[in-house]
């Protein structure tokens, strides 16, 4: 017999996929995250990176694998052209598991009045994705309009 | 053959060599989710009849919530 220590809940925050009712009766937020969120690495400079984000208010500073840094809003994003997104990075940004339901975020971002993007690591902080507030209330009326069919 | 395993990959890896994968939560917690293909004994009823179900000549990948 062979133990899979860390259990089911690592499994899913590697959004790895999963049977049940929680398959077929929720939305977990790694399901709808937006994996095309503009990235970029610590020394590229902000001037370079706005052909990259246009129609974006967030750009997530990422390592070569995906693990998120820091996050440049449109404040940095608007700001020194010749500022890297090291010096101008928000730092240590709060991150969501993709087995949180979108409820569960949704209050969250509620209670916290967020109104940005909210971004979605695996377990070891790799960029999922990211939800915003507007696709996170929309997908979850849609979702509670379809049940009550 | 481990007798742990702690990687995503691993799991994948057994999985493709024919390891059963069970789940030793209760009912209603694998009825809410469980990993795919996995079946359902829980620890409480884990005994010789229960555990008939299983194939021996085949690996046995157990888990449980979390590392707790």
């Amino acid at each position: 017999m062979i133990d899979y220590r860390p259990g089911k809940v690592a499994w899913y925050e590697e959004n790895e996929p999963r049977e049940g009712k929680a398959a077929t009766d929720e939305t977990w937020i790694g399901d709808v995250a937006d994996s095309e969120v503009p990235t970029c690495g610590l020394k590229e400079r902000i001037g370079d990176l706005r052909r990259r984000t246009t129609g974006w208010d967030t750009c997530v500073v990422v390592t070569p694998e995906r693990v998120v840094l820091g996050l440049l809003r449109k404040k940095e994003l608007e700001g020194d052209p010749n500022a890297t997104a090291e010096q101008v990075m928000r730092p240590g940004p709060k991150t969501f598991r993709p087995n949180v339901t979108l409820e569960e975020l949704l209050k969250s971002m509620r209670e916290h009045d967020i109104q940005t993007n909210s971004l979605v690591t695996t377990g070891d902080g790799r960029l999922l994705g990211v939800i915003s507030r507007a696709d996170a209330e929309a997908t979850l009326a849609h979702d509670t309009a379809q049940a009550a069919t | 053959m481990p007798s742990e395993v702690f990687l995503v990959s691993d799991v994948k890896r057994l999985l493709q060599q024919r390891a059963q994968l069970v789940d030793v939560l209760s009912e209603d917690e694998y009825e809410h989710d469980h990993l795919p293909g996995a079946i359902n004994i829980p620890l409480k009823r884990l005994d010789a009849t229960t555990a008939a179900r299983l194939d021996r000549a085949r690996p046995v990948l157990v888990y449980c919530n979390d590392f707790g």
